[in-house]
């Protein structure tokens, strides 16, 4: 950690050349990975980041300057370094700071680094022995370890020196089933923001087997069918369709520059009455949550659209400036060698009132997209396409057989509208989702939903 | 970081048992403009230096890296890499280098280093101002972007390897916004270059700005199964996806279809695959790979024909062959991988347009989204979201979007037709990956 005196100099030089904020971010993390393939451990590492990221503003405008030289001599030059980029000359500013530590609301028992590299082992080993025992079409799995303990200090020229530590552990299972001539994949990888008790916690012979049996139905499955249809998607990972046709757009980043199909609407309808929207990074030990964001501020829940309605954006320190709105503490980054930007936490489309089986029952014919892949979004035109690996097609309103290679796709500001059905049990899932500040952790999720009518690639 | 530094890692680890030990040390530094409306909008500089270890205890291979490099913290590395050594199980023997090959040295100068951050800021906002005079429509850039990276390794272990490689790369991306009646579209391009003298910034600002005005008026198309063009950034884009399955290792365990299919006719005979360390164009190769070893050019797929895997040591012993010199590490941290260097499809002939009278109806691909989902490296199959032009007598009639373009990587390689002349190469990382545009049959477009 830093002490006092020595981030008063930094954030002061930082601010010597006319910037009118300055933030030092550092960071110190540990993190271990295992990979189990062919059922013996092929990989074990471990790694430690620590360094220091250093940002100002002036006005609108953001440098940052990062570094792994921890020195009084090496925080100086990055500190004048970002500084140089602000403007020239003057003296150094006087800033004063006040120590505090983030209140814990996500406890965790076990660090990771703590827990014997061999029981990590048997849980990955316990995935891979579930997997391949679901069929002797099961031809090899993967499973993946990761945890990682992450110690971070925020201090800024208002005078926040703030700590915070997270412990994320997640792990990955990977089951290839083949016939000869094709490869079809299933794959299970559930994560918290809690300590190595999670893994304690897991079925991981279910996970196993919910891998094997996905990657065995999908290599006995036909091509998807392409075309427009109606398609209800499943709680749980389904929830990436909000993440990328919608939740992306509500993102500050987005919005701040015009760039955002969401621009200006707030107050206005934008979905369907049946749809609100959440994103809540208060959860207690969810994948996506933070007592703090990486700016230092709580994080919260926020409800982004009510019936309908839209609600909220999601909002970082520096589109505060710009957008003359408060930070919704929402400023997120992969690592110190990334400037914050707002980012999602835990992100779904809140419980609605639908019948989970109605709705399947009287879809007519369509697609029932049961596990998601990932997905991705152009925010300036709200064009989003993901992945399904598991469906099936449905034939007057019954399930008729597993289809696959089906994407979806859309654009953002229509697809909340043809949202006619939403289910009464959220659920969540986790992934790593990529943009401007690097790869976070983020929780996608909702009940199970029907869409009217949307495009389906496949073959 | 000095020399001495990592001599003191190797003995440490001699000391704690490690048979066999190796340091492979990372720095890097670089530099990022973008600016928004004629100011900066934001600007970095990055220094960031790593080193790990990796070490032979009882024949178990143990890995730890940090980029805390300061001698108090080498016992605490070592003890790491120890720990990690002992769960090891897997039963394949991982050698180390014991750097007695030669490599082909290649002298670069770094010609990046020329220009001040004032100079490289200007060239942003001229970029800026040339992107917003090309077209009325456009309305701001949503990026406009120069920056420029320097770095070193050094990879050192206790057989004697000891070697040193160095590299300078700039890149300038521009990303406007086009806004036609109230239809916003998105543009963009980017190129890499080792020398300022290579940059033509109005011609990254043009092209960046024909790339959004060509999809004005797209809309969907029918779908089908159709002649499809794949244009050269497109297939390149497909080839980075798919590379994995040359992998030694993919084959190894079950996750290549490629197994034992060296000589084997496994694409079309106008398709020839390339590593190439020392292409030109391409800018991610090295004399060595990230176990030292020395690289060299090989022809992957020639002429339709299978010709060879890619292997790092680990995998050569195993198969009982030399290693290709195709160890990846794309950082400190990683531990060592298969991966190409500067992997291309080499061009044909013919000139795009001529691709276009030979599919005669049907679409060329220009945009694949969602890569990282709608493609999987272990199956081949594939499904995107895509945008592109319908192509109808042989010419481009009209931008399409909102259309998913879908197939098999395996079977793609068997349904090219030609190969156009135009090779253009992603931008570099780890690995570079290029191709020139081509005419495919077998896929599926989804679309109305």
């Amino acid at each position: 950690m830093l002490n006092n005196h020595l981030a008063e100099e930094v954030l002061g030089r930082a601010l010597s050349t006319g910037g009118d904020f300055a933030e030092i971010f550092m960071e110190d993390t540990t993190s271990q990975g295992i990979v189990v393939l062919g059922s013996n451990v092929e990989n074990a590492s471990t790694s430690r980041m620590r360094g220091v990221g250093i940002r100002v503003y002036k006005g609108f405008s953001s440098v940052y300057a990062y570094t792994n030289d921890l020195s009084r001599g090496g925080l100086l030059r990055c500190a004048s370094d970002a500084a140089a980029a602000v403007g020239e000359g003057g003296a150094a500013v006087d800033v004063r700071l006040n120590r505090s530590v983030a209140a814990n609301i996500h406890p965790y028992a076990l660090l990771p680094v703590d827990v014997d590299g061999k029981r990590k082992v048997e849980a990955l080993l316990a995935m891979d022995q579930a997997a391949r025992s679901v069929s002797p079409e099961i031809v090899q799995v993967s499973a993946s370890y990761s945890g990682k303990w992450q110690q971070v200090q925020i201090l800024n020229s208002e005078g926040l020196n703030v700590s915070d530590q997270r412990v994320y552990v997640r792990v990955r299972v990977q089951a290839v089933a083949a016939n000869g001539s094709e490869n079809q994949t299933g794959t299970e990888s559930p994560g918290a923001l809690k300590g190595h008790e999670f893994v304690d916690s897991l079925d991981l012979e279910q996970l196993g087997k919910s891998a094997g049996r996905c990657a065995v139905t999908m290599l006995h499955a036909d091509n998807c069918p392409a075309g427009q249809m109606p398609v209800v998607i499943d709680g749980g990972f389904g929830g990436v369709i909000f993440h990328e046709a919608c939740g992306h757009a509500l993102e500050a980043t987005s919005v701040a520059k015009g760039n955002s199909v969401f621009c200006g609407k707030l107050g206005q309808p934008i979905a369907a009455k049946c749809v609100s929207a959440m994103d809540d990074g208060t959860m207690a030990n969810e994948w996506g949550s933070l007592n703090i964001d990486d700016e230092g501020i709580p994080t919260q829940r926020k409800l982004l659209i009510e019936n309908g309605v839209l609600k909220s954006y999601m909002i970082d320190r520096l589109n505060a400036r710009r957008m003359s709105m408060p930070s919704t503490g929402s400023g997120r980054r992969q690592d110190y060698s990334f400037a914050p930007t707002s980012r999602m936490t835990n992100t779904f489309i809140c419980e609605g009132t639908d019948d989970e089986e109605e709705m399947l029952r009287t879809m007519g014919d369509g697609l029932y997209a049961k596990t998601m892949g990932g997905g991705s979004v152009n925010p300036v035109t709200g064009e989003f396409n993901f992945a399904v690996n598991e469906a099936y097609l449905v034939k007057d309103g019954k399930i008729d057989r597993p289809v696959r290679g089906a994407t979806l796709i859309g654009k953002g500001s229509q697809i909340l509208w043809d949202i006619d059905r939403v289910g009464r049990h959220m659920t969540m899932a986790q992934g790593m989702c990529g943009s401007l500040s690097g790869s976070v952790p983020t929780n996608v999720g909702q009940p199970r939903i029907r869409v009217s009518r949307i495009t389906v690639g496949g073959r | 970081m000095d020399y001495q530094l990592i001599d003191t890692l190797l003995d440490l680890a001699t000391k704690a048992g490690f048979t066999q030990a190796e340091a492979y040390y990372t720095q890097g530094e670089s530099f990022n403009v973008s600016v928004l409306d004629g100011e900066i909008e934001d600007y970095r500089v990055e220094s960031q230096q790593g080193l790990s270890l990796r070490g032979l205890i009882d024949g178990k291979m143990g890995y730890a890296s940090t980029e805390a490099v300061d001698e108090e913290d080498l016992d605490e590395l070592v003890a790491a890499a120890k720990e990690n050594a002992a769960l090891i199980q897997s039963p394949d023997q991982t050698p180390l280098h014991d750097g007695k090959d030669e490599i082909e040295q290649v002298k670069k100068e770094n010609k990046i280093a020329r220009l001040s951050a004032k100079e490289k800021i200007e060239l942003a906002l001229e970029m800026e101002r040339l992107a917003k005079a090309a077209d009325p429509r456009v309305l701001r850039m949503e990026g406009c972007e120069l920056g420029t990276q320097v770095s070193r390794r050094i990879i050192q272990n206790t057989l004697g390897l000891r070697r040193e490689s160095s590299g300078a790369l700039g890149f300038a991306a521009a990303m406007p916004i086009i806004k036609n009646g109230e239809d916003m579209l998105s543009g963009m391009y980017f190129e890499a270059f080792d020398d300022f003298s290579k940059l033509d910034i109005k011609r990254v600002a043009e092209k960046a700005v024909e790339d959004g005005v060509a999809y004005i008026g797209a809309s969907s198309m029918p779908s089908g199964s159709m002649p499809v063009v794949l244009r050269n950034d497109v297939m390149a884009t497909l080839l980075r996806v798919f590379s994995g399955v040359f992998s030694a290792e993919a084959t190894d365990k079950g996750l290549s279809l490629l197994k034992g299919r060296e000589g084997e006719r496994i694409a079309a005979a106008c398709v020839t695959l390339w590593d190439d360390p020392f292409c030109e164009q391409a800018y991610s190769g090295s004399s060595f790979d990230g176990e030292g070893v020395a690289t060299h050019k090989k022809a992957v797929v020639e002429n339709g024909s299978f010709r060879t895997l890619l292997y790092n040591l680990k995998y050569a012993k195993k198969a009982g062959i030399a290693s290709t010199g195709n160890a990846s590490r794309p950082s400190y941290a990683s531990t060592v991988g298969i991966a190409p260097s500067n992997f291309y499809l080499a061009p044909g002939q013919c000139s795009r347009e001529a691709l276009f009278e030979r599919a005669k109806n049907g679409v060329m691909i220009t945009d694949l989204m969602g890569m990282h989902a709608g493609a999987n490296p272990v199956s081949g199959d594939f499904s995107l979201a895509a945008k592109g032009f319908l192509i109808q007598e042989g010419k481009i009639v009209r931008p399409v979007e909102q259309i998913t373009v879908a197939g098999n990587f395996y079977a793609l390689l068997q349904g090219v037709q030609a190969v156009a002349d135009d090779l253009w190469f992603t931008l570099p990382g780890a690995s570079s990956f290029g191709s020139a545009s081509v005419l495919v049959e077998g896929l599926s477009i989804a679309g109305k």
